[in-house]
């Protein structure tokens, strides 16, 4: 990918100094955006390495490494992008979210506020929503991002700690993240992996072809079941259980409404849980930072339509403003929140 | 090439790797972002969940430019298929040739498709959609490389085992 695709070299500096705070698909297209206007950018970024979800989500198959770190390093070496590795920006008290277990350095999001001409916020979804259902914590239940990008960050060298294979797993979910994880699971060495959805395929929203395609592997797809509790036993998951369930009435989205028909409970036996029922806009921020403000609902950014945050010079894009979307979707984002940045800063220099 | 070789059977063109595409809308955010809110490569839904782009092949022997009355749809000096929309009078003669229903007449009456970002060509680069695809599906070169990289990947896929 080259980030930088509007210019071949970047016109010289002098234009100003912004932050991104998130290295994912969305930081690093406005990245090559403001490089090529001549803008001086720094990224700060909580993992070892930036690409966000393409890097640490999506696994190297679909995405090659070499295809997302050689636009990385584009934007280092040939337009002096400087990369603030394993560093946290956080205002107020940090929340914990996923990914957190790399932080070397932790920055108020204040200071960097104060010491840049324009911020762009692109921080993501790293903060997996939880089943929900009693024994969701036992030991051996792990979300499904957690259980991808352990993988990943395992391969790349980042950790020693090798994650767990797993025997029997039962996936929860039908989007990308549950695919995902199925697929790694039995690329691992699973005996047995179980992808489980509420509804059916037709609603599944990674799409048939993809579930077929894992299924066509070995996945076993369970359809209309929905999870009542984690079988637990010292501690350690053995099973989950479930209740069937039947479509009933379209619901606000528009899909028939999955309806649980009691008595209808039944156990899969599992020694690996790894739960996909989507995933959490995560921003540098709690609910409010001087200005700053996260919808209390959806955890989102909220933005004018100029993707401008309370504070004017405080941008932000990507995920962690639409919710869980596509990169091409945050790519999109991060391209038109640079263009507004830049039209803002270079109004602020003719008043 | 030479130059005359190049605007008689084209000289560039561009293919998708279907094969490697996640559907992932980059090459469509891209575009539309370069040519101000109107994509040229566009992702359509084509059942099962599966979300697939197409776009102008730049054809060698390209049927809408012989197709088109007034010589609006003609070929630059790379070979990219483009239109001078000074000429064009909005027949739809180019979309009616075209086999995958590429050119689209815009208001108020001219025919518009993928000018394999010439702005961006003009400067030496490559156009976005090939530059920011994550998986690198769109190959972009003369007819040889384009053929040569297909070949290379293709070589790989009988020769490297998926790595487990
Ligand atoms: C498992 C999985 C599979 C997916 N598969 C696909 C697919 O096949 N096709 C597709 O189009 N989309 C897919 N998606 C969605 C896609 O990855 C996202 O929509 C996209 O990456 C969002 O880009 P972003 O830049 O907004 O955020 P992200 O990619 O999430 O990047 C955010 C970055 O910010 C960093 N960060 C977060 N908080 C902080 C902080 N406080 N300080 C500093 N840095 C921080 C994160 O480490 C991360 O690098 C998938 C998502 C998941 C989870
Ligand atoms: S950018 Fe590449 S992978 Fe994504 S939809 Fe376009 S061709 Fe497919
Ligand atoms: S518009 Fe159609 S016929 Fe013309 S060059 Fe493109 S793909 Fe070929």
């Amino acid at each position: 990918m080259k980030f930088a695709f509007m210019c071949k070299k970047g016109q010289a500096g002098g234009r100003g100094k912004v932050a991104v705070v998130g290295g994912g698909p969305a930081g690093l297209a406005a990245t090559g955006y403001l490089v090529c206007y001549g803008y001086e950018v720094d990224v700060y970024e909580k993992l070892p390495l930036a690409g966000g979800m393409m890097m640490f989500g999506i696994p190297p198959y679909r995405i090659h490494r070499d295809s997302i770190t050689e636009g990385i390093e584009d934007l280092e070496k040939n337009f002096g992008v400087k990369f603030s590795y394993r560093t946290k920006v956080f205002c107020g008290e940090p929340r914990h979210d996923e990914g957190d277990e790399f932080i070397n350095n932790l920055i108020d999001l204040k200071k960097i506020v104060n010491e840049y001409d324009a911020v762009l916020l692109t921080t993501g979804i790293w903060s997996s929503r939880r089943l929900g259902v009693p024994g969701d914590n036992a030991k051996g239940v792990f979300s499904a991002l957690e259980y991808v990008y352990s993988w990943w960050t395992y391969e790349l060298g980042y950790t020693t700690h090798k994650p767990p294979v797993g025997n029997k797993v039962v996936v929860i979910g039908g989007g990308y993240s549950a695919i995902d994880a199925a697929e790694v699971a039995l690329m691992k060495g699973a005996k047995e992996v179980y992808l489980t959805y509420r509804r059916t395929i037709r609603e599944a929203p990674a799409g048939e072809y993809e579930v077929r395609r894992v299924v066509s592997e070995g996945v076993k797809w369970v359809e209309l079941i929905q999870p009542t509790k984690v079988v637990v036993s010292n501690d350690k998951a053995v099973g989950v259980e479930f209740v069937k369930m039947r479509l009933g009435e379209p619901d606000e989205t528009g899909r028939p409404r999955p309806v649980p028909m009691p008595g209808t409970e039944h156990v899969i036996e599992a020694d690996m849980v790894l739960a996909a029922v989507g995933e959490i806009p995560t921003p540098p921020l709690n609910t409010e930072c001087d200005g700053v403000k996260v919808d209390p609902k959806r955890k989102t950014i909220i933005v004018n339509e100029r993707m401008q945050t309370g504070i004017e010079k405080v941008f932000a894009a990507g995920d962690v403003v639409t919710g869980p979307s596509m990169i091409g979707k945050a790519i999109g984002s991060g391209l038109r929140a640079a263009t507004h940045l830049d039209h803002f800063l270079r109004a602020k220099k003719v008043v | 090439m030479d130059l005359e070789t190049f605007s008689k059977y084209g000289g560039v063109n561009r293919v998708i790797n279907y094969d490697v595409c996640i559907g992932c809308y980059t090459c469509e955010e891209v575009c539309s972002f370069i040519h101000e809110g109107k994509g040229y490569i566009v992702l359509y839904d084509i059942g099962g969940g599966l979300n697939k782009p197409i776009s102008c092949f730049h054809c060698a022997k390209a049927p809408c430019v012989t197709a088109c009355p007034t010589g609006a749809m003609h070929r630059d000096k790379d070979g990219a298929v483009l239109v001078d929309i000074s000429k064009c009078i909005g027949c739809s003669a180019c979309l009616a040739a075209c086999p995958f229903g590429i050119p689209e007449i815009i208001p108020p009456g001219f025919a518009t498709k993928c000018d394999l970002c010439n702005p961006l060509r003009s400067e030496g680069l490559t156009p976005g959609c090939v530059s920011m695809c994550p998986t690198r599906a769109i190959v972009w070169g003369t007819t040889a490389e384009v053929a040569k990289e297909l070949r290379v990947r293709a070589l790989k896929k009988l020769i490297y085992k998926p790595v487990p």
